[in-house]
């Protein structure tokens, strides 16, 4: 039985609508839909951009899981979520007392996340880490 | 975009300007041969013969890294033949006279020493211009990836405002912004200058309302960083921690040597993300996240549109979607914060955005998207902006703004005697994990990538058709793969910058624009080496792909 999920492109900025046709809870193909920019057409990477949710390893492979390594000398180790969280806010908290808040700078993503993920990112950054050093790749 | 897409076609004339939309963008491409194809006329000013320039009326073959000087030619024989709209610039623009006096230095004649453009060709384009009832400029990372960038931007829109191109459909100027989305990301304040909204971070009143909202006492008045900054911020011991949220800036940054050196000073690196990238190989911590296809959420397209996106299947492994990751990170640091879902988010941002609050997720999904601004919950969005002629300045009018043409940092000379500017692949995208991972894709294009060269220059300096070679500039040497091609000009070549081996960034360098901060990613000298053993060449670049890809995933297993 296939089903067809109706979303946006997440390569270029034309933001063209295409559906993504899926069976048995996976990815078969991608199909053109009607969005105001694109009026049912799709490019190349539209049609076949979809291929690495199958995890396919062709060039590197998806995380699954929080890795992790205390001294950079180490190789990383997978960790739990709890762990994961605990050092890096542990860490972040340490080097904010210890230099001061613009200290710390991140990054938001102009990809696959989206504007909501994009706006807690900020919002974690200025109300939480208590600096505007956020920024993404728009100029690069 | 002060305009929408779908507008291009319906544009009498469009001026593209350092753009290649064949290549970045193919579904606006076809935009451009529609409006051909139903009478437009088409200037294009490239230095290489792409698709728009092959199908143009005229093509201004320009030398690269002469856009400023170029585009005050424009306006001196707009100004001086006197074919701008009096009318338009009285009532709606100032500044013309200090405008003009700049401009009067730059005529197609003066510079041509500089632009490479026949004088002739200059004044034949600026009359098509001036002369077209509706005419649409579009342009791209031609313009901004350049030490001089922004006051090209002005420049451009200088023209526009000139001849009373603004404020109705199919008019203005576009900027077609490279990735899905990137005017989102701006559009919701993962800028160091400004929150949610475009509202600044030095307006006190701005600042209470968020704080407000937000539930903190006070938030950070100071303008933060720029990322292109980091190596140098790293360097001076002000920057310890660096968060990096779905980018791969050892990838896709100016002078990776640089980049690398500083991402292993920084005291903690936190990468989240889909893949084991080139970034992450330097992390304390990896945080994995949903992909696309497995979360939803708004996008904003290059014009404004806010769209949904939906979630297909569902994800596999331990992952979690990235506000959630934000939101157990803040709650460990003592911030309560809690969604149930992206519509909540969307919420909270409009009551905190004029520009956006009209934009519900009911209104997205009924009316297919809904272009910004939209204040209001009746008003259907916006397809161009300006109408009535009012410009986003306090006085209502647009600013005519010359600047001098400053060259390019980097000049060539007898030891690296080409321009390198680096391009897009139409069949990949950006720091290509997404699209690296396509096997369709991949046989369209694969590893080290090919650098596109003139066959005068091939001939000079030995180089066969689909031949390895190495290049370099005063940063690093990469190998790479030869396509001789007439449509790239003599003494400049091209590298797209989707690959690891054959990555350009090793031999850009860090200089910006002064304002956008953006790197001179479109010029930097280099030179070219042909290689004599070609099957030990062939052996080392897959020694070298096979050695990258068991690093990248030898951490995951």
């Amino acid at each position: 039985m296939e089903k067809k999920v109706e979303t946006i492109c997440p390569y270029c900025g034309a933001g063209c609508h295409l559906n993504l046709v899926t069976r048995n809870g996976k990815i078969v193909r991608a199909e053109g839909a009607p969005g105001r920019t694109n009026e049912g057409q799709l490019c190349l990477k539209g049609l076949y951009g979809w291929e690495f949710l199958n995890d396919t390893k062709v060039l590197s492979p998806r995380l699954k899981k929080p890795l992790i390594r205390y001294s950079r000398s180490e190789p990383f180790h997978e960790t739990s979520w709890e762990e994961a969280i605990r050092f890096a806010s542990t860490r972040l908290m340490e080097i904010k007392k210890k230099y001061g808040p613009d200290a710390i700078m991140a990054t938001g993503s102009a990809r696959g996340p989206g504007n909501e993920a994009n706006y807690v990112m900020q919002k974690l950054v200025r109300a939480v880490f208590g600096t505007n050093n956020i920024d993404h790749c728009a100029r690069i | 975009m002060s305009n929408s897409i779908p507008e291009i076609e319906d544009s009498k004339l469009l001026f593209v300007f350092g753009y290649n939309a064949a290549d970045s963008h193919p579904i606006v491409a076809r935009r451009i041969v529609r409006a051909k194809e139903k009478g437009a006329q088409i200037i294009t000013v490239d230095p290489r013969r792409t698709e728009a320039a092959r199908i143009s009326d005229l093509w201004l073959p320009i030398t690269n890294g002469a856009n400023m000087a170029l585009v005050n030619a424009c306006a001196n024989v707009l100004i001086e033949e006197d074919l701008y709209n009096h009318d338009y610039v009285e009532k709606y623009t100032e500044g013309f006279e200090s405008y003009r006096e700049t401009v009067s230095r730059y005529s197609p004649e003066a510079v041509e020493h500089i632009t490479g453009v026949k004088p002739e060709l200059v004044r034949k384009a600026m009359r098509m211009y001036a002369a077209a009832p509706d005419a649409f400029i579009l342009y791209g990372m031609g313009v901004t990836q350049f030490g001089q960038a922004v006051d090209v931007v002005k420049g451009l829109s200088g023209l526009a405002l000139l001849t009373g191109n603004y404020g109705r459909p199919s008019v203005g100027i576009g900027p077609v912004r490279g990735q899905n989305n990137v005017q989102g990301t701006c559009d919701v304040g993962v800028l160091p200058n400004v929150f949610p909204g475009y509202q600044s971070v030095t307006d006190a009143n701005v600042r209470a309302k968020f704080a407000k909202a937000w539930g903190v006492e006070s938030l950070p008045d100071k303008v933060g960083y720029m990322l292109s900054a980091i190596p140098h911020l790293v360097k001076d011991g002000k920057l310890k921690a660096f968060y990096v949220f779905g980018e791969d800036p050892a990838q896709t940054d100016a002078d990776l040597a640089g980049v690398r050196e500083a991402l292993q000073t920084l005291e903690l690196v936190i990468v989240q993300d889909i893949f084991m990238n080139k970034t992450a190989l330097f992390a304390d911590v990896i945080l994995p996240a949903t992909a696309w296809g497995e979360h939803e959420g708004i996008y904003s397209s290059a014009d404004r549109g806010f769209q949904h996106f939906r979630k297909a299947i569902e994800p596999k492994g331990d992952v979690k979607v990235d506000w959630e990751i934000f939101s157990l990170m803040a709650n460990a640091m003592g911030y309560p914060m809690h969604y149930n879902n992206t519509k909540e988010i969307w919420d909270e941002m409009r009551e905190l955005c004029p520009i956006y609050y009209g934009a519900t997720y009911e209104k997205i999904d009924s009316q297919g998207g809904v272009q910004w601004p939209c204040p209001t919950l009746d008003h259907p969005g916006t397809p161009y902006l300006y109408k009535g002629n009012k410009f986003d300045r306090p006085n209502g009018k647009g600013l005519l703004f010359a600047s001098e043409w400053r060259p390019p940092l980097e000049q060539v000379d007898g030891e690296y005697p080409l321009v390198l500017s680096t391009v897009r692949e139409v069949g990949h995208y950006s720091c290509r994990t997404m699209t690296g991972n396509c096997p369709t894709l991949k046989t369209l294009a694969d590893e080290p990538g090919y650098l596109q060269i003139n066959s005068a220059d091939a001939a000079k300096y030995g180089i066969e058709d689909e031949a390895l070679l190495w290049i370099s500039s005063r940063r690093g040497r990469v190998i790479t793969r030869a396509q001789i091609t007439d449509r790239a000009n003599a003494g400049t070549v091209y590298m797209t910058y989707q690959w690891w081996i054959g990555a350009c960034n090793e031999l850009t360098l860090e200089h910006v624009d002064p304002i956008s901060k953006t790197p001179e990613f479109k010029y930097c000298a280099v030179k070219i080496e042909p290689i004599s053993d070609q099957l030990r060449a062939e052996q080392y670049l897959q020694e070298e792909y096979s050695k990258l890809r068991y690093r990248l995933s030898e951490p995951v297993h």
